[in-house]
This record gives structure tokens, sequence and C-alpha cells, in this order.
């Protein structure tokens, strides 16, 4: 078992360095971050003294080096644009994308499971029909349809819900009692970007509960534990929707990463200060620092919980572990 | 009484300017004979309680980079945090291009070696320490943005003579300080306060900045939001609002829902396709904000091959233009057609008679075409400013009616300006159209240096002829004979048609029904000269928090 996961450790490692040496490369390739600041006629000076301080007028390798050297001290550098340190950027925007995604993934999941498991135990009936369909338009209506939908009619015709942002409250640093209220306080901003960032997501899960649960429901074990005579109820509950769930689970872990790291278009929509807006203004700003700092957290959690589901699994069985 | 009361209005008026000292005689700091300044007195107006909040849109994510003056760029979105958080020496103001803002005298000597500012007493930053001359130094030997190289060249030293006197010496003749100097042009003369700045350092200033402005930063988060509160020890007057919210919000249609919900009161950038949208709003107002003129420039004009050789195809590209029709497709009618690429707010700017808006005429146009040997036109790549591609596409269909025919090429911001910022360099090859904006203050010879002259690295127009001007220019201690010059190459430029100007760009801004006064009176706070944003901020009125 020590064998195996110093193996698959090894393996996070190399990903992340691939993953930092890609990304310090593509950024590069996107053009010349200086063109941002200084405008037409610039003084030369002034550019070259602006790309002195950015460190672009080293040679790439002196970049490379002095990025993974200060990576390594926990240190993703300065902003181009917002001219602060990335890190804290991205943990100040980190607890307001934890709250979306998180909102979304409970919104998928209150949404997603029921509806799977009705659909594969009323399977072929008008319900697994309403399933198909809350299904396909989950998958097939983006979220920033649906989340422009939500605000023509919640924000501007009924005036129900606010449209902009995440509301007065925030995680200060300094004052671990902001960290509570945060979560409960401001919902009215949460509930639109929550349902449009978690409805797609809701489908994909209403399509894996219900196909895991018609698997487990025509397996030996639950044929015969009905044959028993066990209640239906109990054999839905205590037999078939524990197994089910685990590929669900999986995918939902999976979900709740992209969930909180990449939701670009709803979080731009909605105006959320979250990591996916901040991913979004550093590419349209070429800030090289913040989306490498945002794109290696972003796969460092990845990275992190592909990790301790390749321990879990090779803890949980043993078959997996031997085979490497 | 009614008729009294204007009288009354005057009388106050006239006393409250006159601590400001302005208004009455100041003694002279410098010996010998004085250049002659037109900086107007500051208005100080009557103290009130703030009250309410006004939430700002801006069209981008804001940086925290904006609140130092030090490290001002060249971009003019700062000034809008500076005209929150800090304060001038002289500023445009809505009565004036140059204002007294902290100074309330300035002198320049007639041999532009020296420059003297007396600042105006009891100044405090927002910690209550006040504000000296030792600030003003401090700020100008440690500013590093845009033209710092130009202030420290012509540096010879600083004289502080007092807590409020302080003269600088130059080298050699700094004819263009007190432009450059204007808070509407560069940061340096945006004083920040030496004893905070080196206590919390650069990156310490950028997340809590403190200045002598009319509102001080009371929390950020970084790109999406700054709050202002109210400084009631400004000099000029207490702001009329109390809490200034600014959010950072690019997608053009949630600035939209948030002015119909009311969640926002002030949005930038509202043109393109939800103008429309906007203007049918009863409940909504809005602002043309005219900021400079669309103009069309072609890079390779001077080089052998190029059809733009020709002043004849310069021309019929003019002539084939339907710019009334340009404006109402894009603007719904709001802009101008314009006959110069240098916004009129611009000092020395050519308009009117003496620019007129060109002719469209595409029989002429076809004939120009005929004469210069193109009958059946030729291909052209068109690169449009990002992302203003649409209108790209109209004038392309112009185009084609003289046989021009274009092939757009679609830049992103970054790209499209990296391109621009190396002049003729950055747009390779000899058959391309660049169109182009830039709404810049510095008067027209600041236009000139960066478009027109050979030296420039974003020169597109490099002529022995505008040359000559320039040179002469350059070396002119004369103001009358510099406007002169000025305007000669303007004329050259224009009628070379070297530059194809097309309409003055208006930059809508929407605003909510919470902002007083209620009707159209709010175009009041778009009165400052060369401002692409409302400021100064301290006049702005907003309805009473509910």
């Amino acid at each position: 078992m020590k064998r195996y996961v110093l193996v698959r450790a090894l393996y996070s490692v190399v990903t992340l360095w691939l993953l930092v040496t890609i990304i310090f490369g593509l950024v590069r390739l996107t053009g010349d971050p200086v063109a941002m600041k200084a405008e037409a006629g610039a003084d030369p000076a002034y550019v070259a003294q602006l790309r002195h301080s950015w460190g672009l007028d080293q040679p790439l390798h002196r970049q490379y080096l002095g990025f993974v050297s200060r990576l390594l001290r926990g240190d993703f550098g300065h902003s181009f644009e917002k001219s602060l340190p990335v890190r804290d950027i991205y943990f100040e925007r980190l607890p307001n994308s934890l709250k979306l995604g998180f909102a979304a993934f409970l919104f998928s999941l209150a949404l997603g499971v029921p509806f799977g498991m009705l659909s594969a135990l009323k399977v072929n009936s008008w319900w697994d029909s309403a399933g198909k369909m809350v299904a396909l338009l989950g998958l097939s209506m983006p979220g920033f349809f649906v989340g422009l939908v939500l605000i023509i009619i919640f924000g501007i015709q009924l005036g129900w819900l606010p449209v902009l942002g995440k509301g007065p409250s925030a995680v200060v640093l300094g004052e671990p009692s902001t960290w509570i209220t945060f979560w409960f306080r401001d919902w009215a901003h949460l509930v639109m970007p929550a349902f449009a960032l978690g409805w797609y997501f809701s489908g994909a899960m209403l399509r894996i509960t219900r196909s895991g649960m018609l698997d487990v429901l025509g397996s030996d074990y639950i044929k015969l534990v009905r044959l028993k005579g066990v209640p239906e109820s109990v054999v839905v509950a205590k037999h078939a929707l524990k197994n089910s769930l685990i590929p669900v689970l999986t995918f939902a872990g999976l979900n709740l990463l992209v969930m909180v790291n990449v939701a670009i278009v709803i979080e731009v929509i909605f105006n959320w200060p979250g990591v996916g807006q901040l991913l979004y203004d550093a590419l349209s700003n070429r800030d090289f620092p913040m989306v490498q700092g945002v794109v290696l957290m972003s796969g460092l959690l990845i990275v992190v919980l592909n990790f301790t589901i390749d321990v879990l699994y090779g803890y949980v069985d043993p078959r997996i572990r031997l085979s490497r | 009484m009614r008729r009294g009361l204007p009288l009354l209005l005057v009388a106050l008026t006239l006393t409250a300017m006159s601590p400001d000292g302005a208004t009455g005689q100041q003694p002279p700091i410098l010996s010998g004979p004085l250049a002659k300044l037109d900086i107007k007195p500051a208005q100080i107006e009557a103290r009130a309680t703030p009250k309410g909040t006004l939430t700002v849109a801006m069209h981008f994510a804001l940086d925290p980079g904006w609140l130092d003056p030090l490290e001002h760029s060249y971009a003019v979105t700062m000034q809008m945090y500076d005209y929150l958080v800090h304060d001038a020496m002289i500023k445009p103001m809505p009565h004036a291009w140059v204002s007294y803002g902290l100074a309330e005298h300035a002198e320049m000597a007639a041999d532009f070696r020296r420059a003297a500012f007396r600042l105006r007493p009891g100044l405090k930053f927002h910690d209550g320490q006040p504000l000296t001359t030792a600030d003003v130094k401090w700020t100008y030997e440690n500013f590093k943005g845009a033209y710092a190289k130009v202030f420290q060249d012509k540096l010879e030293h600083v004289q502080v003579i007092d807590d409020r006197t302080i003269v600088f010496h130059f080298k050699e003749p700094f004819i263009d300080f007190m432009d450059l100097y204007n808070g509407g042009v560069s940061g340096i003369g945006w004083i920040v306060p030496r004893h905070y700045y080196e206590k919390v350092g650069r990156d310490g200033f950028k997340a809590r900045p403190i200045g002598a402005g009319p509102y001080r930063l009371v929390s950020q988060q970084a790109g999406a939001q700054m709050v202002f509160e109210a400084f009631d020890g400004y000099w000029r007057r207490t702001p009329a609002t109390r809490t200034i919210v600014v959010k950072g919000i690019r997608d053009p249609a949630t600035r939209m829902a948030g002015l119909q919900t009311g969640e926002l009161d002030l949005a930038f950038g509202m043109t393109g396709k939800l103008l429309p949208r906007l203007m049918s709003d009863r409940t909504l107002r809005w602002d043309p904000n005219f900021t400079g003129p669309w103009w069309l420039m072609f890079p390779g004009y001077s080089e052998p091959g190029s059809p733009f050789r020709d002043k004849r195809v310069r021309q019929a590209v003019s002539l084939a233009i339907n710019r009334p029709f340009l404006v109402k497709q894009e603007t719904q009618d709001i802009s101008k057609p314009w006959g110069n690429w240098i916004s009129p707010e611009n000092r020395d700017a050519l308009q009117g008679q003496d620019a007129p808006v060109p002719e469209y005429n595409v029989e002429k146009a076809k004939q120009l075409m005929t004469q210069a040997g193109f009958p059946d036109g030729f291909e052209v790549e068109y690169l449009p400013f990002p992302p203003y591609f649409d209108m790209g596409e109209r004038i392309l269909t112009d185009l084609r009616a003289i046989g021009i025919r274009g092939k757009l090429q679609s830049l992103e911001g970054p790209a499209f300006r990296a391109k621009i910022g190396q002049g003729r360099k950055g747009v390779p090859g000899h058959r391309t159209i660049v169109q182009n904006i830039d709404p810049r203050a510095g008067g027209s010879k600041s236009n000139i240096a960066v478009y027109a002259v050979c030296g420039s690295p974003a020169s597109f127009v490099c002529e022995p002829q505008i040359e000559a001007l320039w040179t002469k220019h350059q070396a002119s201690l004369d103001q009358a004979e510099r406007e002169r010059l000025v305007k000669s190459i303007q004329r050259i430029v224009l009628d070379e048609h070297y530059f194809v100007p097309l309409y003055l760009n208006s930059f809508v801004h929407g605003i909510g029904p919470r902002v007083l006064p209620e009707g159209k009176g709010v175009g009041k706070y778009w009165d400052t000269l060369n401002a692409p944003y409302p400021w100064p901020w301290e006049v702005w009125e907003v309805k009473a928090d509910r």
C-alpha cells in the first residue's frame, strides 16, 4: 500500500509540473500584456520600465525558473492587471466560488438524484418521460441562457431577486465570525446563479442516477431481496440506492470542482465575484501571473482530489493496488 | 423676492470663493518675468450633509493599481479613481480645463525653467495628517507612471520654500510642464501622502490607499468592487453622496439588467445593441458622453505599390463613407459626423468650418479611383477597433461601392493595441485600413505627437512637411506660434487625407432613477472637458437610501 501511495503521489507531482510548464508556455503565446497598460505612443522608457517590473525583459528560461522557484515558496507573483499578489486575490475570491459551487451542487443533487430514482423506479412511465425531458433540457439549455431568462423574469419583470453580485457579506481573513455569517447571508443573491449553474449538472446527474439505479435494480442480489419478501420501499432505500449512488457521488465530486473553478459564464452574467470571473478577466487582459495562479490552483484541487480518490480506491479494493 | 434671489446667489458664490484666495491678489513666488497661465480659480461650494448611495458599474474589472497615482499609466480610467480618493495641484473641472485644486496659486517663469505652486491652507489627508509641499516633492520624485522620464530628465532640483510653497527648477525650458502636470494628463500632480505610503508600501497602498480627495476607500474586493465614503474634511465641499460603490461589470446585458432592477444608478459603456433598450426605457436616462472621433488610417500608404500612396484613393475612401447612416446604425443618431480625428474638446483642435464634415459622394469617389488607375478597385485588409466589428462591416459595405473589397480581421483588444502601439511597423503590408479612436487629453499636440510624427513609436504618418512644422513647434517658446503650428499640421493631415475622420463617438452612460436631479439636468455631471467619465464625484447627488 505504501508503494502504491508513493507512486500515485509521484504521478500527482509530475502532473502538476506538466501543468505548470504548459500554462507558463501557453499564456505567453497569447500576446504582450504590456500593450494593455501602455497606450499607443507611450514613452519607450515607460514601456521598458513596465516590462522590467513585470520581469518580461528576461529570457524565457529565466522567467520560467523564477516562476517555478517562487511557486515552490508559495508565491504566485503579482497580478499585472490588479497590481496585488495573486495569492491574496485568489483566496479573496475562492469563498465566493465555493459558496456558489456548493449551492449549485446541492441544487443539482436535489433535482437530479430524486428525479433519476423516480425515472428508474417508474421506468417507461409518465414519470420516466418527464425525467428524460428534464435531463434533455438540462443538458441542452446552456447555463447562460437559463441565467438570462431568470434575470428577465425574476429580476427585471417581477423584481423578486437581485441580479448583481453576491451581496454585501464577505469573508474577512482576520475575522472568523465572518466565515460563518458569509454562508448564511444574502441568499437572495445566490438563488438565480446557483440554479443556472446547477441546472446543467442536474440533467447529467439525473441520467447517471437513473442508469445506475436501473443496473442495480436488475442485479441478482436485488432480485433475491425481493424474493425474500422485503417491502419495495426497503429494497429501494436500503439496498438499491446505496449501491447505485457510488458512481453518482464520484461524478458529483468532480462536478463540484468544476462548478467551483470554472463557472465563468454564470459568474460573468450575474457579476458573481468568483474564481471563474477572475480567470476570464485575467485571460482578457493577458494577466500572466493571474492566469497561471488560477489555473494552477484549480489543477491542484483536481490533482489532490484524484490522488485522494486513487488512495481510497486502493484502500477499499486491494485488486487495484496489487495490479500496479 | 424672485428677482433678488439670483443676486443673492451670486453674492454668496463670490463670498464662498474668496477664502480660496485665488480670486484675490496672491503674493508672487518667483522673481523675474512670468509666462501667462490660464488656470481658473477653484469653485468652493456650500457644505451639506452627504446622503444616499451611488452604485456605479465600470465596463471592465477594477484594478487596485488605479488607486495609486505614483504608477499612473496612460489610461484615462485611472483618473476616475484619482478624482475619488486623491486631489491634484491643478486639474480639469467642469468650469475649466485647468482649475486650481490643491494649489491656490501657480507661476511659470517666462523662460519656462521654473514653476512654482502655493498650496491652499489647511489641507489634510484622510488620516488627518496635513498635506504639505514635502508630499508634493516626494510625489514628484517617486512618480513612476507615464511621462516619468520626461519629468525626471527635465528636473534640476526641487526647492521647498515652506510648507505651502514649492518651486521646480528645470535644466532647460519645460514649456509643456503645466500641461503635463495637469491632473487630466498625468498622475504626477495627484499628491500622495509620503508618511503613509512609506509605512504601508506599494501593495499596502493599493489595497488601502489614502489621499486628500473627496472620498476615502473603505473596502475593496480586487477586480470586483470598491466602496468609498464621503470625506467631510475635503477642502472644496462636502461630497453630496455619502457612499459610492463601484462595481466591475464586463457584460453589457448585466449592466443593463442592473440599471433596470435599480441595483445600479450609473452604468458606463451602454453603446451597441443595448442602446435602443436603454433609450426606450422610460425609467432610465442616458448621457451621450462624446469622447473622441473615429478615424481611418492607411499604415502602408507611403510604401511603393500601395494604392493608398495616391492621395486620390485616400480621398475616395473618405467620399465613399456615408457618415450619417453609419451614425444612425451604430449609435441611434446620437453621435455626430465629424471632420477631424482629434476631439473638439482637446485644445487647438480644428473644428467647425476649419474642419468640415467630409462629403458623401460615391460618384466622385469612383471617378477618383478611375483617375488613380483603380477603376475596378482592389482588395484590402481591414482592422476594426475591437469590439466594434459591426461598424467595420458597415464601413466595408460602403467601400465595396467603389470597388474596395475588404477582408475584416477581427483582433482581440490586446492584440489590436499591440499592433497600434507599434504604428506602421505593427501593421505590415501596404493594403490595410485601420480604424481607430483615441480620446486622449493634453491638447491636440498630444494626438499629433503620437500618430502623425516620424519619431513616435505609434507613428502612422511620417511626412517631411509635417516634421518641419513639428520641429519648429518643439523648439518654440511662443504659445501662439505653437498653436498655429499644431493647427497647420492638422490641416495637412486632413487635406492630404492621411487620416479619414468618421464621426464623433458617443460612449453612452446609462443613469438610474435615483440620481438627482430628476430629468435631463443630470447632463451637468458630464461637463468636465476631455473626461470620458463624469467627474468630479463630490457633486453627484442621489436620493437618500431607502
